[in-house]
């Protein structure tokens, strides 16, 4: 589902990216562990369309991001590090919104179920997102990638400065979401909750993915050794 | 989407404020208008009055010199203000709509303005068309120049490319958004004047708002060219202030120093000593010369004569006012001459600066530009030389005043006809914002994925 192929990516003579090879199958949930600047940001904006990799290709459900934006853009939602959205339109507009620019018409219940599913507090749907706390607008960024029915989910540190209720709460969502089909592909620093979550662990460095490991097979103390020693 | 699109931006409160400030400065500049138009009629109801006031009184004195009456008697004629001037006061600020005219020396008569209010003279007038010129673009500016940006500073704009096939359908969604509330504002204030200045339905007050509308597309499609090269919000703003304060301030005082330049009119001085000299030169010279140059000119008048070797007469007396005039006329011509080109010269500069063909264009419509001005200057000159002509004959054989029927002398009025050349209105605003849009468009077709 989410195929990288010697995917490489230079900013003049910054390798940000080098030969990456990537296969995450149906319902996988990958993920990227690495210092800052490892490239695991780079790997993701690279399958979102958003930068061109130099060399090698990255493929959404067998298509080549770069030649068919668009088209592989449906089949993938995206939850950035910060979800932000507009602080004038509460959350059920915000949700209302993204779902429709995706080409998705629900009703207020529908758009109110999803929320529900993800755990925000009612009182909050209809509140101006002004005064929601990270966590919350968290929420409902998975709520549009949940919405978009998306076959590919990709994270960008979706869990960093979330407290630990909300990040285990996020981690139900994701494997619930894997098991009903769904790849991710989730760049995180918490090696605790990859450990947790993912089905395998890709440490990366310098823009070379330097290990992978089944998640199931290691401990959370032995990932963090190979972290520290691989990166 | 649209619906949302439009709470998001009507529930800041910057928006509403924004809109309120342009509405409350709309209204208060009509009635700016209001008061313009309304002392406009004072004026032509106490210059009727005053004029009568003034035949009865100098024919009272003086019912047996005619001559002598009509060297005090004046006579009014107006400069008929389209109800449109209240939307766009123009040059009416500074020349006179109405000249009251003796039958002596025309010159020094022809540009005494009104003695009402010189103030505004100084600091010119809050009408609907400043507030239209500076102010909706100051409003159009605070609206658009985060229109991208905000999007890609808010970090919404990285969420909004992974959801939507058209990003940029997205901008131009907002962007008409706040189009279509400042023209709801544009929309109300001209139905508030239609029916608070009285401006009937007609060409020139459809074309006014024709002006307006182009005009305020003009600066959507400056801002829409300027978000196009999605720069961050400070630069944006920077950028779009600059071409404000350029294209509002800096190039119409710039092509007014050139004009001036250009054309300097020092006949202006020229002609007001030339007639003086002239008419007060004759006092000291032969008598019979002065009354030749007359005859000459008028040779229907050559069976009037001045009494041999005396001092005065009425005859000579308004022949010298009449040569006056002539001696001062080069000067006199070449002034108009240049008051013409001038106005013509800014015509053509103006129509590169819509902010500059804006104003020219509603002043144009609303007859209260130059041209409307030196049109009334030559009815002025038809008028005082018809005047002068019905009473010297009566002048010249003393006849009493007391025979000529003096109401039928009422102020009389210019009527210009407004000339809307609506291809020269149009067609400049409709090449700059196609420039406008289609560079932009290159711009955003580059942009649709990042």
């Amino acid at each position: 589902m989410i195929i990288a192929k010697k995917l490489s990516k230079q900013y003049g003579s910054k390798v940000a990216l080098n030969n990456l090879d990537l296969h995450i199958k149906q319902g996988e949930i990958f993920a990227l562990l690495g210092q800052n600047g490892a490239g695991k940001t780079t790997t993701i904006n690279c399958f979102l369309g958003f930068i061109e990799p130099t060399n090698g290709e990255a493929l959404i459900t067998g298509l080549t991001v770069n030649e068919n934006v668009l088209e592989t853009k449906k089949s993938l939602a995206y939850i950035p590090e910060n979800v932000m959205l507009y602080p004038n339109l509460t959350g059920v507009e915000n949700l209302s919104f993204f779902s429709t620019l995706a080409g998705f018409s629900y009703t207020n219940n529908e758009l109110k179920r999803f929320l529900d599913r993800v755990g925000l507090n009612p009182e909050a749907y209809e509140r101006q997102v002004s005064s929601f706390s990270k966590g919350m607008r968290q929420k409902v960024g998975i709520a549009i990638a949940i919405a978009k029915n998306a076959k590919v989910l990709l994270l960008d540190e979706p869990t960093s400065g979330l407290d630990p209720k909300a990040s285990n709460e996020f981690s139900i969502i994701i494997k619930e979401l894997a098991e009903k089909g769904t790849s991710i592909l989730m760049a995180t620093h918490d090696i605790f909750r990859a450990k947790e979550v993912a089905t395998r662990v890709g440490i990366m460095k310098q823009g070379e993915l330097s290990s992978i490991v089944e998640a199931k097979k290691i401990s959370a103390n032995e990932l963090e050794a190979l972290y520290i020693q691989m990166s | 989407m649209e619906r949302l699109l439009i709470k998001n931006f009507f529930r800041s409160k910057g928006v509403v404020i924004g809109l309120g400030i342009l509405l409350i400065a709309g209204l208060i500049s009509l009635k700016i208008g209001k008061e313009f138009q309304d002392k406009n009629q004072r004026i032509l109801e106490k210059t009727a009055q005053v004029q009568q006031d003034n035949i009865d009184r100098y024919v009272g004195y003086y019912k047996n010199a005619i001559g002598k009456a009509l060297y005090f008697i004046r006579f009014g004629i107006t400069n008929e203000t389209s109800n449109l001037s209240g939307l766009s006061i123009g040059q009416r600020d500074i020349n006179p709509s109405i000249a009251c005219v003796s039958i002596t020396s025309l010159e020094g008569q022809k540009y005494t303005s009104e003695l009402i209010n010189p103030m505004y003279k100084l600091l010119g007038n809050m009408d609907f068309s400043f507030v239209l010129i500076y102010f909706f673009p100051l409003i159009i500016i605070a609206f658009c120049f985060n229109l991208f940006s905000e999007e890609k500073e808010g970090g919404t704009w990285s969420l909004i490319l992974t959801q939507s096939q058209e990003p940029v359908k997205i901008l131009k969604t907002k962007v008409n958004i706040r189009l279509i509330s400042i023209f709801s504002i544009l929309i109300v204030l001209l139905g508030t004047a239609k029916f608070y200045l009285n401006i009937p339905i007609s060409a020139p007050f459809l074309a006014y708002t024709l002006i307006a509308i182009l005009y305020l597309c003009f600066w959507f499609s400056l801002c829409w060219l300027v978000i196009s090269f999605r720069k961050n919000s400070n630069a944006n703003a920077l950028i779009l202030l600059f071409s404000w304060i350029v294209l509002t301030i800096v190039v119409p005082a710039s092509i007014n120093a050139v004009v001036i330049r250009l054309y300097p009119i020092s006949e202006a001085y020229n002609t007001v000593l030339d007639n003086r000299e002239g008419v007060h030169n004759k006092w000291d010279k032969d008598r019979e010369t002065t009354i030749n140059q007359f005859k000459e000119l008028y040779p229907q008048f050559n069976r009037y004569k001045h009494p041999k070797n005396a001092p005065f007469s009425w005859l000579w007396f308004y022949a010298s006012q009449e040569i006056g005039d002539v001696e001062a006329q080069t000067s006199a011509i070449k002034l108009m001459e240049k008051l013409q080109q001038r106005d013509t010269f800014s015509h053509y500069v103006g129509m590169l600066f819509p902010t500059i063909h804006t104003q020219l264009s509603l002043n144009s419509i609303s007859l209260s530009d130059s041209k409307n001005f030196l049109n009334y200057i030559v009815e002025l000159e038809q008028f005082h030389k018809q005047k002068r002509l019905y009473f010297y004959p009566k002048i010249f054989t003393n006849s009493s005043a007391l025979e000529e029927d003096w109401h039928s002398f009422p102020v009389a009025t210019f009527q210009d006809k407004v000339d809307i050349n609506w291809l020269r209105i149009i067609i400049p605003f409709l090449l700059i914002i196609g420039l406008c849009l289609i560079f932009s468009e290159t711009n955003f077709s580059k942009i649709s994925n990042t």
